[in-house]
């Protein structure tokens, strides 16, 4: 402790007084550099003047003892209120005896100037070792500066025990460092796009930077056995970027510890504005609009991320031969265009190109292996960028080549290059207005063009979960909820679209527009008329982007157990594979918004809400009908423009009076008026038939009066040639024609090998309803059906009747393991027993099958004696091996 | 002073926060939870697999007041919580000792 009389007693007083001539000089020159360098000094002025008065009087002594900064303060880079590390380097363990009490002394004395101190006392063996429970110290120990005392011994630290530790124990240090990073980036969400980010240790911040100088001191002590200045390493390009960024952070924080008044690094909104009217880390003095502010912090940040990772990449060793046949069996991923190395793309071709196809080409590359760019191939993006991105606006195979990408397993690393690099903008600068956007919010953490990545990580997540989990019956247990909604997942028909709409769903934020949803919707315009995408799935853009607030706030804010709340969601979603879209987009919005968002309470709600609803919109879709004049429905206003010129126009009404509304639901406008056009022809020719080839399947759409059999009869057909039947739809309009829809695999590929069948093929469903060609004949000469996989976990057949959900049908729900022929099976029981079939919905789920009948006998419900035959039939026929 | 928890439907947070604001109250602590009362369980099916729903979301608020607000508190929260069903939730009141704000160590109703 200093007495008055003490020369150390006015330390205290020249400390403050200096600190605050620094932060003076900060406030006039913004320079965060000379400010910390200038506290350093001052630092070292106080400790030297502290030690010679009360450890030695002479310089260069005691020779058993040496003084020594570490860390932050050894690099010459002390934070207003950073702490002090010293090391107090003695050379056998009697020194450290002999010198504790004056240690002690010392670090009371320097507390008491007002500095806060960290201080150890290492014998040279010491550190040459590895602290395995304490592994910061080997770390702070890279960047030791003498400060007083023996000479020697602190030779003796940086040329002998530190390269040998080196030496010995890189692969350790480098490997604890690259945990440490880890975890802190997972911390983090692993991305640099915070709305209040953490300078010091997110992800791109100061903690970054020094790993990365870290590494390369490692790196260069082992080969050179002595410390270097890290920076002047690195590569001249690399250097310039961060060079620009440390003097951007540095700035910022020295602003925020000035401004805390302790060492807080929490970069909050008033301190963004702050930092931006005074022009900080950029030009001093020159305001800046916030926004634009921290789009250079994110610049920098983004640098010195990729900076990071790419030297902990390089400095982690092949730690084994198996590490090394893995990344040889990488190299074999290369193809024409693009060699793989390393587990790196490199072109093959450096020269510039304007093809947006080879441009595509090496990101679906990285989508499909989760490979990464080498330092080459980013630099021959840059420069192909603007020729080959003027040409991919109006490229015809924009849409084919970007949905591949979207279904691939590595999908969001490729779009997070692409964003990186620049080309997502290019081929859709509707995004380009929420690059690096911050939208000021409480709950939400990121910036909204990472919100966006991040909702596509989560879907991409949800299709790992479900590899892994593999297919089976979903359980009821604590926590399940992802692996129920990863189910929900694998169902949808075109999972790229709904990233294809994630993408969009936010971009009206960064829209000079009232509402972000109205800006949205613009950009999907814009984006799926270049796209070319068809008018249905416009539609379900047009309705995801418009709703995709509407899950939550229902879940949230409703009853979600009323069933009032169920029927008015279920009539705003119409149908479900739109509410299957809907649930996962709402998932991973949520889930996107902050790490803690999604709470597993919440996911249960979000299951429940979903269950519900599918349950409604599968079991009340009897009572939910078309009444042609008495609603006004925007699609029916749509057919009526499209057949207006018909001369038959006149009887679209009839036609769709009585349909459930489910058929305008799941129908784009184009598609109910070709089904109208059919029906139309069907004075001449009474059974009207369509078979169009889809991306994975086939659909056959059949047209015709509703009679017995009739169900049986399509399904036996399509048992005949062989096809097996993933969904299908039957419903009836009042006037009885009956409208069938059939999505099916041609499982020997018949029609896909063989053209000429597809007409055979569509005459011989015309036939067997026309009775030309009689279906037991058509059976007995048919494709023996190749046997589905036995299910790994069994699906017994369930057979359940509900009088409750249609007032003039009995619902019957079954579930069994499918198999060839099995429609055709159930709609045969089901019609021998006389029942009609008024509604079917047919939906597999792998080798699930869930059926849903709306049936009635004699034009009313079943009654119990006719549901005990159907459900005995049903198991009698159904029951056995499947195989 | 009074503990003050409340087990409320969580569609009805937004209106019960709402109203207690409106009466001063603003310093609360919501917990998403489970539970359920005489309401039970019951069992839905989806796709051919039953589920038992017998612990249901619900919202828990806990807030210590100055007993002279405790009144008007319940007031406000049995005004915009209730429905009328089974599973509206309860209300449950305790004493509190003491309470200390940790910034600056107040204590008592000062905390508060």
């Amino acid at each position: 402790m200093t007495s008055q009389s003490s020369p150390l007693s006015s330390l205290s007083g020249f400390y403050a007084a200096e600190w605050a001539g620094i932060g003076r000089q900060f406030a006039n020159s913004g320079d965060g550099r000379a400010a910390v360098v200038a506290r350093s000094s001052l630092v070292d002025a106080i400790v030297d003047q502290v030690y010679h008065h009360l450890i030695s009087p002479e310089r260069n002594a005691p020779l058993d003892l040496c003084l020594i900064a570490l860390g932050g303060y050894g690099r010459r880079e002390l934070f207003p209120h950073s702490d002090i590390d010293l090391l107090f380097l003695v050379a056998d363990r009697p020194a450290e005896t002999s010198h504790r009490e004056a240690i002690a002394v010392m670090v009371r004395t320097l507390w008491d100037v007002g500095l806060r101190v960290g201080q150890s006392t290492r014998t040279i063996s010491e550190c040459s070792q590895l602290h395995r429970d304490n592994l910061e110290f080997n770390i702070a120990a890279l960047d030791s500066r003498y400060l007083a005392g023996s000479p020697e011994l602190f030779r003796r630290l940086r040329d002998d025990a530190i390269p040998h530790l080196v030496g010995r124990d890189r692969q350790d240090l480098v490997r604890n460092l690259a945990d440490m990073t880890e975890q802190r980036h997972a911390k983090f969400g692993n991305t640099v796009f915070h709305l209040e980010p953490n300078l010091k240790e997110a992800p791109g911040g100061l903690r970054d930077y020094h790993v990365a100088c870290w590494l390369t001191l490692i790196s260069e002590i082992e080969k050179k056995g002595r410390s270097v200045a890290p920076e002047e390493h690195w590569p001249p390009a690399l250097r310039a970027a961060a060079d620009a960024a440390f003097t951007f952070l540095a700035a910022t924080r020295c602003l925020l510890h000035y401004r805390y008044d302790r060492d807080d690094n929490l970069l909050t909104y008033e301190l963004q504005d702050e930092a931006a009217s005074s022009g900080i880390g950029s030009e001093p003095g020159r305001p800046l609009p916030t926004a634009d502010w921290m789009r250079t912090y994110f610049r920098h940040a983004r640098s010195v991320f990729q900076l990071t990772n790419r030297f902990l990449e390089e400095a982690l060793p092949a730690t084994s031969s198996l590490y090394g046949l893995f990344q040889k069996w990488r190299s074999r991923l290369s193809n024409a265009d693009f060699s793989v190395l390393r587990g790196r793309i490199f072109p093959r071709q450096p020269s510039i190109v304007d093809d947006p196809a080879l441009l595509l080409g090496l990101f679906e590359l990285v989508a499909r292996h989760g490979l990464e760019l080498s330092r080459e191939a980013e630099r021959w993006v840059e420069e192909c960028l603007p020729r080959a991105g003027a040409k991919a606006a109006g490229f015809p195979g924009l849409w084919p080549a970007f949905r591949r990408i979207l279904n691939l397993p590595h999908a969001v690393e490729a779009l997070r290059t692409m964003h990186r690099l620049g080309v997502l903008v290019v081929l859709f600068p509707e995004f380009a207005v929420i690059d690096c956007l911050v939208i000021r919010d409480y709950y939400h953490r990121y910036t909204v063009d990472e919100h966006t990545l991040t909702t596509l990580q989560s879907l991409q997540a949800l299709g790992v979960l479900r590899r892994e989990t593999g297919s089976g019956r979903p359980r009821q247990e604590e926590g399940g909820w992802e692996r129920k909604l990863a189910e929900i997942y694998s169902e949808l028909e075109q999972p790229e679209l709904l990233s294809l709409y994630l993408l969009l769903h936010d971009v009206g934020k960064g829209m000079p527009v009232e509402n972000h949803l109205a800006g949205s919707l613009d950009a999907e315009a814009t984006v799926s008329k270049r796209l070319g995408l068809g008018a249905g799935d416009r539609e379900t853009a047009r309705f995801l982007i418009a709703n995709h607030l509407e899950m939550s706030a229902t879940l949230l804010r409703r009853d979600i157990f009323d069933s009032d709340t169920v029927r008015a969601f279920a009539d705003k979603v119409g149908a479900t594979e739109r509410l299957k879209m809907l649930t996962l987009l709402t998932y991973a919005d949520i889930k996107a918004v902050n790490p803690e968002a999604l709470t597993p309470w919440k996911a249960e709600m979000l299951w429940r809400l979903y269950a519900q609803t599918t349950n409604y919109l599968t079991r009340g879709l009897d009572e939910e009908r078309v009444h042609f004049g008495a609603e006004n429905l925007a699609k029916v206003d749509e057919v009526r423009r499209l057949v207006s010129t018909s001369a038959n126009a006149g009887g679209l009404g009839a036609f769709l009076e009585g349909f459930p509304k489910r058929y305008l639901e799941t129908h784009s406008p184009e598609e109910i008026a070709a089904h109208f056009a059919m029906a139309c022809q069907l004075v001449s020719a009474p059974v009207q038939v369509a078979l169009r080839a889809r991306e994975r399947n086939f659909e056959l759409t059949v047209l015709t009066a509703d009679r017995p059999f009739l169900f049986a009869s399509l399904t036996g057909t399509l048992a005949a040639w062989g096809m097996n039947i993933l969904k299908a739809d039957a419903f009836a309009n009042r006037a009885g024609t009956v409208l069938d829809t059939f999505r099916f695999v041609d499982l020997h590929r018949t029609l896909e090998l063989n053209p000429t069948e597809v007409d055979r093929f569509k005459t011989s469903v015309m036939d067997v309803l026309t009775g030309k060609v009689n279906l037991e004949t058509l059976m007995s000469g048919r494709v023996n059906g190749q046997a589905l996989a036995r299910p790994k976990v069994p699906i017994p057949t369930q057979v359940r009747f509900d009088e409750t959900s249609s007032s003039h049908s009995t619902l019957l729900e079954l579930i069994t393991h499918d198999r060839p022929g099995l429609l055709y099976q159930v709609s045969s029981v089901l019609a021998n027993l006389e029942c009609n079939i008024e509604v079917a919905l047919i939906d597999t789920e792998g080798l699930k099958v869930i059926d849903v009948f709306y049936l009635t006998s004699r034009g009313s419900k079943l009654d119990s004696a006719k549901q005990d035959q159907v459900q005995a039939a049903l198991l009698g026929r159904l029951s056995g091996d499947p195989a | 002073m009074t503990k003050l928890e409340a087990i409320i439907q969580p569609s009805r947070l937004d209106s019960v926060k709402e109203a207690l604001r409106e009466i001063g109250v603003t310093g609360m602590t919501v917990s998403e939870v489970r539970g359920h009362g005489r309401q039970k369980g019951h069992t839905e099916v989806y796709r051919g697999s039953e589920y038992t729903v017998d612990l249901l979301p619900k919202i828990k608020l806990e807030m210590v007041l100055p007993d002279g607000r405790v009144d008007a508190a319940i007031q406000s929260i049995l005004k915009t919580a209730k429905t009328g069903k089974i599973g509206d939730g309860k209300i449950f009141l305790t004493k509190v000792d003491e309470a200390i704000r940790i910034r600056n160590e107040e204590r008592g109703e000062a905390a508060l």
